[in-house]
């Protein structure tokens, strides 16, 4: 366990190093530059007093260099737009991020079981044929399209939910996360379906099912205590890949439900070229989908027992 | 090993309820609908920005969000009248000496800022020598200070701004953005730009309401200043959500959780119109859409050309299509919002292809080898035409680019992101055609786009020299009455529109949403209303 802690680690610290190399070299190359000196009407002395003042005369690479020795040392440098430190632009957005996608994961995982079961137990009728059209569905819709719609109906129409923000009080909060997880949704839980259902057709076929069939033990416990544990094993890696999609998810979402987390973060950084915000906010994501991944593996092992020794 | 996963889980979860407990906005405004004297008291109006503010009006990064937010939270000298011409706010008045390089401003007396420090000149010094014309710092509309050398305390309530060349608009310009901040906060900060305990969190104003709470990327609060020196607000709070999907916004705007704001994108307008709860509103704004030709390149120095382009172009079309009618033909770059300076008998360019190919065959251009392009010596009349993705200005050039090649121009569109094309077009001045638009404060000075000085690296967008044009322009800076003022301006928007420097296109109107239960808010902009924010009333 320790030895693949290390080497995980060491693995982490290289992919956190290319990301953050191609990220910087990826936006600096970029056409343009921070927002306060892209104004239409800013003069050329303008530009040259913010581009002297914000340090962006130094080459490329020696600006890397600058920027990976402060973060290494935990100093993600002060937002180029705002002049907070990158740090608390973070902080305060992050946990907000974090509820929308742990709460998704959560919806995702028990809707998406929950179907997959059922479309598995009775594969190739309508109800099978029903929950994948759905699948496809939801997987095909643009979201921002159903997001705007579902804020017409229930936002404008009914006024059952609010449009916009994260609520006060339990209630609001609640009500005010259900659109957004049903959005983020449509990314993951057609996914959790198909993976359940093809991994339940699977198991099911086994010899052991059979076994068990054939002592006379009841369909229910012989799908949930012998076939459901086995067919989630693969569920669960999956809910790994699902977290980039996730996250990449959220800039829309967020954008449209006026949501403060960090999606709409990294838009308005790239967007006015905020170099420290867009290097904070990757850095925070990379190390959030290495770490999500690292967990779903050691669940993974605890899970299935034939993998004790994982890496 | 079960325990363990679960308990593994459990940190998880309360990791995450710990982090999301979200701070819990206090108390909802008390007072609603209480009457006196026909003026509803009390309640909150909602206005959606599309951004975090930034709580300094000359700070780099302040942008159309944050002008919004300062206009309400500062003051500045002067503020635009229902009229647009400015009038007095912080300044009660004003006189101008002999040659026009010394103005003297009076303070209003026993104005007090948010913290209760009292205002006075110290504020005025300090906001324009240590900020504005501090050039190591690149102060947000610094360059509209160009003509200023300093400015003079006299005594606590008397300014003197000192000046290198006349400035006639200088009242118009104090109006535009360009609010007073609090001498005392900003004591023995090194850099104002990274003072972000006051540009982030807790500004000192001065203006009819103050900071109340705010939550980065969802909401700021702004409570009632009931010692404001123009009168106490009508309102209890102000609450700007910031919200930046235009859908969401009308989303809100149509369940009354928005109360008044521009609407940009007119794609959604016939669903607005049949609501009930809100209205639409028109009003004029200083703006004008153009387009630049590189003036360096031979090709559009003849102004055949250019007149023949505007021929060419359907202005009405566009308008009554792209922009749903909300606009009228520009002629020159006075816009008709300045009634005392718009010259409404100016000559114009109706569209009439016949006689754009008549102006180009003049200049020489025609399509001789009947390819369906201009030529002219042997030469193609080929360009590109650089267009940013922002707003409606991608679908308004793809109809300027049909209506050019229909008369045989050959356009190759381009389209870049915003902050690429100001790269390529403004700073490298790399640019065949462009289409764009310019917002001044409401005064006809027009120097800074115009002005050879500033053609190259300033405002002057095309590089369009005249010794004409300048010393009509020079002219109208150094003359501050406004009669004399007239007339000079009427020659220079006879000049614009005989010899197009830019190709005027029109004048948009401002379009906004207002929600029914709001009163009292002026007739004029919604940038320009909220000068008179403290007037503003709703009703439950």
């Amino acid at each position: 366990m320790l030895q693949f802690l290390i080497k995980r680690f060491g693995q982490s610290v290289i992919l956190i190093l290319i990301v953050t190399l191609i990220t910087f070299f990826l936006i600096n190359l970029a056409p343009g530059g921070p927002a306060s000196m892209m104004r239409m009407d800013a003069t050329a002395e303008e530009r040259a007093a913010l581009s002297e003042r914000l340090g962006l005369n130094d080459p490329i690479p020696v600006r890397y260099g600058k920027w990976l020795g402060d973060a290494v040392q935990g100093d993600l440098g002060p937002s180029l737009s705002s002049g907070q430190p990158v740090m608390d632009r973070i902080v305060e957005r992050f946990p907000h991020t974090l509820k929308l996608a742990f709460w998704t994961i959560i919806f995702s995982v028990i809707i998406g079981v929950v179907l997959g079961i059922i479309s598995a137990r009775n594969r190739n009728t309508w109800r099978d044929h029903t929950i994948n059209f759905g699948s496809v569905i939801g997987l095909s819709i643009p979201s921002f399209w159903l997001a705007i719609m579902l804020i017409l109906l229930f936002s404008v129409q009914l006024q059952w939910l609010p449009s916009a923000g994260t609520g006060e009080g339990f209630v609001g909060q609640f009500k005010s996360m259900i659109m957004p997880v049903i959005i983020l949704s449509t990314a993951t839980l057609p996914t959790i379906v198909r993976f359940t259902r093809s991994s339940m057709l699977e198991v099911v076929s086994q010899n052991y099912v059979r076994t068990a069939r054939a002592k006379g033990m009841k369909e229910k416990t012989v799908i949930y205590s012998h076939a459901l544990r086995n067919a989630l094993i693969p569920v669960i890696s999956i809910i790994g890949v699902l977290i980039p999609r996730l996250l990449s998810g959220t800039v829309i979402v967020e954008s449209v439900f006026g949501w403060p987390g960090m999606g709409r973060l990294i838009v308005e950084a790239a967007q006015s070229r905020d170099y420290n915000l867009v290097m904070g906010v990757t850095v925070v994501a990379t190390v959030l989908v290495i770490f999500s991944n690292f967990i779903v593996d050691i669940i993974y092992s605890k899970v299935d027992p034939r993998v004790k020794n994982i890496g | 090993m079960k325990s363990k996963l679960a308990t593994l889980l459990m940190v998880f979860i309360l990791f995450i309820a710990g982090c999301s407990s979200d701070t819990n906005t206090s108390g909802e405004s008390s007072s609603g609908g209480k009457e006196t004297e026909g003026v509803s008291k009390g309640g909150n109006v909602s206005i959606p920005i599309v951004g975090d503010p930034i709580f300094n009006p000359w700070h780099p990064n302040a942008y159309a969000e944050s002008n919004l937010v300062n206009r309400v939270l500062f003051q500045g000298l002067t503020k635009p009248g229902l009229d647009n011409l400015p009038v007095g706010n912080l300044a009660e008045e004003w006189t101008t000496s002999e040659d026009g390089l010394v103005w003297t401003f009076k303070l209003k007396e026993g104005v007090k800022w948010h913290d209760g420090e009292e205002f006075t000149a110290e504020d005025v010094a300090f906001t324009f020598n240590d900020l504005v014309l501090n050039a190591s710092l690149g102060s947000n509309g610094a360059s509209n200070y160009k003509a200023l050398d300093k400015v003079v305390e006299v005594d606590d309530y008397t300014v003197e701004f000192h000046l290198k060349s006349p400035f006639a608009s200088l009242p118009a310009y104090l109006a535009f953005n360009s609010e007073i901040l609090p001498a005392h906060k900003f004591e023995g900060v090194e850099d104002p730009w990274e003072f972000t305990d006051f540009n982030k969190e807790n500004p000192v104003g001065i203006g009819s309401f103050k900071m109340g709470e705010y939550i980065s990327g969802q909401s700021l609060k702004l409570v009632k200043n009931a010692e404001y020196h123009n009168g106490e607000p009508n309102l209890d709070s102000v609450t700007f959500k910031i919200l930046p999907d235009v859908n969401t916004q009308i989303a809100q705007a149509l369940s009354n959780e928005l109360d008044i704001f521009v609407l940009e994108d007119k794609s959604s307008l016939a669903r607005i119109e049949q609501a009930e709860n809100i209205e639409l509103v028109t009003a004029d704004i200083t703006r004008y859409f153009w387009i630049s030709l590189d003036m360096e390149n031979p090709k559009f120095q003849d102004v055949k050309v250019r007149q023949a382009m505007l021929h060419a172009i359907d202005r009405e079309t566009i308008i009554d299509s792209v922009l749903e009618g909300y606009g009228e033909i520009a002629n020159a770059a006075i816009t008709p919002d300045q009634k005392q300076y718009f010259n409404e008998d100016l000559k114009t360019y109706e569209f009439d292809p016949e006689k754009s190919k008549q102006l180009l065959k003049e200049a020489g251009w025609e399509d001789t080898d009947g390819d369906g392009i201009l030529d002219k010596d042997g030469e193609d009349f080929t360009f590109q035409f650089d267009i940013a993705l922002q707003g409606d200005l991608e679908q308004i050039a793809v109809l300027v680019q049909q209506y050019l090649k229909d008369v045989g121009f050959d356009v190759e569109l381009n389209t870049m992101e915003w902050n690429a094309m100001i790269q390529k077009n403004i700073i490298d001045r790399d640019f065949d055609m462009i289409l764009n638009w310019w917002s001044y404060p409401s005064d006809p000075d027009i120097y800074a786009q115009y002005h050879s000085s500033n053609a190259g690296t300033g405002n002057n967008i095309p590089g369009y020299q005249s010794e004409e044009l300048d010393k009509l322009l020079e002219k109208g800076q150094s003359t501050s009455d406004p009669d004399e003022r007239a007339v000079v301006y009427d020659e220079v928007q006879e000049y614009m529109a005989e010899n197009l420097p830019y190709i005027y296109l029109w004048y948009p109107k401002e379009l906004s949403i207002r929600s029914n239960r709001l009163s009292n808010v002026p007739d004029m902009y919604v940038g320009g209303a909220l000068h008179y924010i403290y007037e503003w009333s709703v009703t439950e």
